[in-house]
């Protein structure tokens, strides 16, 4: 007889999709715009479901629904960044839509799916159920990319997502079925038990794991995966593009370390080269691109495959010492990148969204809090200490030093210095240049809740770091526990 | 009591510093002349306990540095030498900081004035008790320091900023020739204590080093280098253009920096090392011929300036030089006692010029003075006295000192004395030649001010006026009283081991020998001199135009200083602005700027805008890319990889 | 056997003819009747591997509903596809040679293939036995059970898709005409009717 599976473990999932479901219903049937009442029970439920998540921090690695769903302590690590990220994008969405007028219930809803996806992702112990979570996330976010649908940008960015999109799950589900082909399943621990100790590996593997590799590193916009991100970014609304910028990073890159250290953990040298081909690329792209961009989302895109570059080096070092670079990594560069799209959101000039960089000018001047929090987080992500970018880098350089990949921590170093040239950029236009038009004020309560709250974590990281250093421990070491 | 009196002006100065603006100007003059009325007290009693009594001690505060054999504590070492610099030091530094209530009451930034007054007297409080080279040396820079912040200080003059600049930028040649000095002292003793150092001084006297490829005594190297240390601070010839510009400076600070105390620094810190350079006949030499040349010149020039200032300026120049060539001819116990009595009649003179500007509304030019001493009586009668004593008129205390410098030197019985010996003569009759032009041009004769200025003038109040008196109490009185002491037959008993003088330096026993003409020769010259001055500015006034006319070529020399700063402009500054200039044009520029930053940020821009580029905004292109990338990567790894 | 193995190869030539056909016929028309050719013949493949259910399954679905919906699309929608060929012999050569590369890589790695044991373990004994079972009991038993997961998850991915659609095409148009019952039903003679006086030689 069929026993019902233990559904603990997925208890903020489920109780996601009920509420997505659920509010979907109350959007349905409200006669009147639901979008405020819907958004707010959204991030109630985001907010719910991160509590329950992080309750479930005490429990030992399980899995669970049929082996498909693994709960461990970098699950949970991860899923709480997610959930902070999917709550700070609904927070600043809200208040967007607000503005814009563009009020509808399926935003929030969108968004619950989405971040579901991302857990989904994250807790994927299943080539199957890594499918159907990447495709969760991505087709909301499609979706939502394209939700400006009266902006011809808006529709390009979601229509050109969605194609590239597609292609990457190809490429997916094209190096998944051989990995099925060679091994014969599609747990990851059944995959890991086929797969041995790596000694003798079909080159089929091999090929297969570059192409899941690949659809991967498009969701994480790697090099040479990340041509869709700049028109994208730019085109999508703002609080979308914030959300871009982290949830679906993080959760794809988590899942890319649970994929690649988990079935394929022995065979490290068969993956190893790709990813520091991808970080290399990464970082030099990053760091270049983004200096002749005019528009500030735009450059936020190549700061962000900037970004990926270097959480790279964390997977490719591929130990507990990495995979803890990388998650201090992702939780600082949430709270940077939240701040920095608090500040572009708030870039509002009589009524009408701005985004080129030469709007900031003489910000330090019109609103010189707000010019200080940016230049904080644009510090910060060119890693100058005491800043929490300055850590995150940090830790990423001293697992790839540890572990003798010297070409990659000198690499980062040098492309951080030149990605401090468009971050240095932005401070002086801000501080420096004639004052421009000034921005429309108030920015409005929650926003400034957000941009304090991110700034001043960036700004007093270096008083307690213990707190994230050893969370990130933690959830490492329980995925490389045996 | 011996700590608290080198430490008392500093927290007088951090106190005037940091919370001037809450305690305001009074509470700012009050603190810092508390902190000075204090030290001076104190000095005082030292001076009887260490001096007078002969308890010579060292107080270690705390170890420094402590690194390999280098083993530098702080330490206040008092001896009769510094005993004799802490008193004239916290006595004139007091006159000046209570003069300074008046003279400066205008000025929008009092606090300021007496907090650097103030540092600028621990620095030098904390070069005297030096008990090591190093900590000489930090206050030797601690005084240069604070000159350059009090020349400076009206920083909203270009000419006192220049000035400022000038002063530092000259004391830095100096000051590198001391620090080679010190490194060479540590590198033969392997030690910077003082007693460490006079202790091995006489087993090191044959050495020989090699410095700059050049074989030499090392003995002599060494003292070498500290004089070009002294020459530096005491402004003697070819590092002395810095003092007359100086006078940029608030004149207490003339009196006090420029006069009295860190001018004196060289000669002390030459006079601290007397057991090295008694070592050495060659450094005796040069210090000798260096000062006499500098008393003989500065006196030239100062015949014919006009700024008052500048007239004690190179006076003070003058007598340094003097000093200098006591210290040459091993009568270091003189040049002291000339140091002491000099710092009181010239800061005297300094403060009553001070004073005369004062009630001139600000005037420095003699020319546009005269005629005013029946309105600034106190002043007048004290800037007599303390001509007198410069003059070395009898029983004034310049006299006394004066004449045993000049004794001595005629004592040497070296060539180089009686050279020091003729250049003093010459430079004595100049000297009170020039003290009363300064006199008569000033005070005497007609108003040459306008009637505005002259309708203004006022004797200075008290608080100005009782600070001359006291000092001219000291210019009259302390030949006097110590030159029994000091030079006479009470300097065994005195002066004890604070100053070493060789048997085979009889100067200033020979001085007490010395033929009457030889004794009575400065003071008939010093008559001529002034008497002369009569006959030109009371008697002929036009003699000395015609003077200046009948001798343009010398009157021009003298008047541009000896062409001085003409020269070092042609010589070193031209030459380094052009080869800074050239560096940074061809060098930095050219070169450098465009090879390395220029050259890798236009790289950097132009990757930047070939990458850009890559992003065409066709989803075709963007497919295209990653399809060339999955391949690229499983070639990689079927082909390369594998193998 | 050889009658299968020939009508494998048959079935399976005729899928490759007909995918390669949809991407080069210029015909957009051509090109959806082309992939209706290769959904056919792979529902053909599922069968002669005894999987009946996924062969009828490919055959309603992707043909009945999804190609013809396709084809409407394709005829609805008045697209110069020749324009957007454009570029197209540019952009072939380079094309050619990646494709090129690639496939040849992948006949190696068809070359060297090598199942595993636990693969071939697997296919011996597949979960339920389709011995006793149809194919259809046989998917109902674990999709709702091992597979609870997969389904439910693919259950809110196809939601999403739907609310997705939903959200962007739907949208209130103003000066549609559109049949409201509710409104002709509650229609009155008040609210639709008004009597005006007109005034005699006045005119309306």
């Amino acid at each position: 007889m069929y026993e019902l599976p233990n559904l603990v473990p997925a208890l903020p999932e489920i109780l996601l999709a009920v509420a997505a479901l659920g509010l979907l219903m109350v959007g349905v049937f409200r006669k009147k715009d639901a979008t405020g009442f819907v958004g707010g029970l959204a991030v109630a439920a985001l907010v719910v479901a991160g509590i329950v998540e992080v309750n479930l921090a005490r429990v030992p690695v399980v899995t669970t629904l049929g082996g498909m769903f693994v709960l461990d302590g970098f699950a949970v690590f991860v899923k709480a960044l997610v959930l902070l990220a999917a709550v700070l994008t609904a927070i600043m969405s809200l208040s967007w839509l607000r503005q814009e007028k563009l009020g509808q219930f399926e935003f929030p809803v969108l968004l619950i799916f989405a971040t579901l996806g991302m857990m989904m992702m994250v807790s994927a112990n299943d080539l199957m159920a890594l499918y159907l979570g990447l495709e969760l996330q991505s087709l909301s976010l499609y979706v939502l990319a394209a939700y400006h649908r009266d902006n011809l940008r808006s529709t390009e960015a979601g229509l050109k997502y969605f194609m590239l999109g597609a292609l990457a799950s190809g490429l997916l589900l094209f190096g998944a079925s051989f990995i099925y082909g060679f091994t014969g399943a599609t747990g990851f621990d059944a995959i890991a038990k086929a797969l041995g100790d790596g000694a003798s590996v079909p080159v089929g593997v091999t090929v297969g794991i570059v192409f899941l590799l690949a659809g991967l590193a498009f969701k994480i916009s790697a090099v040479p995966f990340h041509m869709w991100t700049p028109d994208v970014y730019e085109g999508a609304p703002t609080p979308v593009t914030a959300l871009f910028a982290v949830g679906p990073k993080i959760a794809a890159l988590a899942l890319l370390i649970r994929v690649m250290v988990g079935p394929f953990g022995h065979l490290v040298e068969q993956w190893h080269q790709v990813v520091v081909a991808l970080s290399l690329a990464s970082m030099v792209l990053g760091a270049f691109a983004a200096i002749h961009q005019t528009n500030i989302k735009r450059l936020m895109a190549y700061s962000s495959i900037g970004h990926v570059g270097y959480a790279l080096i964390g997977v490719a070092v591929g130990n507990a010492a990495g995979v803890r670079g990388v998650l201090v990594y992702l939780a600082i560069y949430l709270f940077m990148n939240i701040g920095t799209f608090t500040v572009i959101l708030s870039m509002r000039q009589r009524g009408r969204m701005v985004e080129q960089i030469e709007d900031l000018a003489g910000l330090s001047k019109s609103n010189p809090l707000m010019a200080l929090a940016l230049a904080i987080f644009m510090f910060s992500m060119a890693g100058i200490p005491p800043l929490a970018g300055f850590f995150g880098k940090l830790y990423v350089f001293i697992a790839a030093i540890q572990a003798h990949m010297y070409t990659l921590a000198v690499l980062g170093v040098l492309t951080s210095v030149v990605g401090a040239y468009y971050y240095l950029r932005i401070v002086k236009v801000m501080y420096f240049d004639e004052p421009a038009d000034s921005f429309d004020r108030p920015i409005g309560r929650s926003m400034t809740f957000i941009l304090t709250g991110t700034s001043l974590v960036i700004l007093l990281f270096f008083l307690f770091p213990e707190m994230l250093l050893t969370g990130a421990e933690t959830a490492a070491a329980s995925l490389f526990h045996g | 009591m011996y700590v608290a009196v080198v430490f008392l002006p500093l927290l007088g100065a951090f106190i005037a510093g940091l919370f001037g603006r809450t305690l305001g100007d009074r509470g700012a003059q009050l603190v810092t002349c508390a902190g000075l009325g204090g030290s001076a007290a104190m000095a005082v009693g030292i001076f009887l306990d260490v001096a007078v009594g002969g308890h010579a001690q060292t107080h270690e505060l705390f170890t420094w540095i402590s690194s390999g054999t280098l083993d530098i504590t702080w330490a206040l070492k008092y001896d009769t030498l510094t005993a004799v610099m802490l008193l004239v030091v916290t006595l004139v530094s007091f006159m000046v900081h209570v003069y300074s209530i008046g003279y400066m009451h205008h000025d929008p930034s009092v606090p300021r004035f007496m907090s650097y007054l103030s540092l600028f007297t621990f620095c030098m409080l904390m070069l005297v008790t030096a008990g090591n080279l190093v900590q000489l040396f930090f206050g030797w820079e601690g005084v240069g320091l604070c000159s350059y912040l009090l020349i400076g200080f009206w920083n909203d003059r270009p000419s006192a900023n220049a000035a400022a600049i000038k002063a530092f930028v000259v004391n830095r040649v100096g000051d590198f020739g001391f620090a080679l000095g010190i490194f060479g002292i540590y590198y033969l003793f392997g030690s910077v204590n003082f007693e460490a150092i006079f202790a091995a001084a006489p087993q090191h006297a044959h050495e020989t080093v090699q410095f700059f490829g050049v074989s030499g005594n090392a003995m002599t190297i060494i003292c070498l280098l500290l004089f070009v240390g002294a020459m530096g601070k005491s402004a003697q010839i070819g590092l002395h253009t810095w003092l007359p510009d100086a006078m940029e400076g608030p004149t207490p600070v003339s009196a006090l920096i420029h006069a009295a105390t860190m001018v004196t620094a060289g000669v002390f810190m030459v006079a601290r090392m007397s057991p090295l350079f008694e070592l050495s006949e060659t450094a005796l030499m040069v210090v000798t011929v260096v000062g006499a040349t500098t008393a003989f010149f500065a006196a030239t020039i100062g015949c014919v300036q006009n700024d008052i200032k500048r007239v004690i300026a190179y006076s003070t120049c003058s007598q340094l030089g003097y000093m200098f060539f006591a210290l040459g001819v091993s009568a270091y116990q003189a040049a002291i006692f000339h140091l002491m009595t000099h710092a009181f009649f010239k800061s005297l003179l300094f403060l009553g010029a001070g004073s005369v500007i004062h009630a001139m509304s600000g005037e420095q030019d003699m020319r546009r003075m005269g005629g005013i001493w029946r309105h600034v009586k106190i002043t007048y009668a004290v800037m007599w006295i303390g001509s007198l004593a410069l003059a070395g008129i009898p029983f004034f205390a310049g006299y006394y000192s004066k004449d045993i410098i000049l004794e001595a030197a005629f004592g040497a019985h070296s060539a180089v004395g009686e050279y020091a010996y003729w250049m003093g003569i010459a430079a004595a009759f100049m000297t009170a030649f020039y003290s009363w032009r300064l006199l008569l041009m000033t005070f005497h004769g007609k108003a040459h001010a306008e009637d505005r200025v002259m309708a203004h003038v006022h004797e200075s109040p008290l608080v100005i006026t009782v600070p001359l008196m006291l000092l001219a109490l000291g210019a009259v009185f302390s030949g006097i009283i110590g030159v029994g002491a000091f030079v006479g037959e009470g300097r065994e008993g005195f002066w004890r081991e604070a100053l070493v003088v060789l048997g085979s330096h009889p100067a200033l026993e020979a001085a007490h020998h010395s033929p009457w003409l030889v004794s009575l020769l400065p003071i008939i010259v010093g008559a001529g001199g002034i008497a002369l001055a009569y006959g030109f500015y009371v008697y002929m006034p036009a003699v000395p135009l015609g003077l200046a006319r009948a001798l343009p070529a010398v009157h021009r020399f003298l008047l541009n200083k000896w062409y001085f700063d003409e020269a070092y402009d042609f010589l070193f500054v031209r030459p380094a602005f052009a080869l800074g200039r050239g560096l940074w044009k061809d060098g930095d520029g050219a070169v450098i700027d465009a090879v390395g930053p220029d050259g890798i940020a236009a790289a950097t821009r132009s990757v930047a805008r070939r990458m850009a580029a890559l992003q065409s905004g066709y989803v075709y292109h963007y497919a295209f890319a990653m399809i060339a990338g999955v391949t690229a990567f499983v070639s990689w790894y079927m082909f390369l990889y594998q193998g | 056997m050889i009658i299968q193995t020939l009508i494998f190869y048959v079935f399976a030539a005729i899928t490759v003819a007909g995918g390669v056909m949809v991407v080069t016929a210029r015909n957009p028309v051509h090109s959806v009747l082309f992939l209706i050719l290769t959904f056919f013949t792979a529902a053909g493949l599922f069968i002669l591997m005894g999987a009946e259910f996924l062969a009828m399954v490919l055959v309603v679905v992707y043909v009945g509903a999804v190609a013809v919906l396709f084809l409407f699309v394709v005829m609805m929608l008045d697209i110069n596809y020749l324009k957007l060929r454009e570029g197209f012999l540019q952009y072939l050569p380079t094309g050619v040679v990646i494709g090129l590369i690639l496939l040849v890589e992948l006949v190696m790695i068809a070359g060297k293939w090598v199942l595993s044991p636990a693969s071939l373990e697997s296919r011996a004994a597949p979960t339920p036995m389709l011995v006793k079972l149809t194919n259809t009991e046989a998917l109902g038993q674990v999709l709702y059970t091992n597979y609870l997961y997969l389904f439910e998850a693919a259950g809110l991915v196809l939601l999403v898709a739907m609310i997705g659609a939903i959200l962007l095409t739907h949208r209130v148009r103003p000066g549609v005409r559109r049949q409201k019952i509710v409104d002709q039903l509650a229609r009155t003679k008040g609210n639709s009717l008004e009597i005006k006086k007109v005034p005699i030689g006045g005119g309306v």
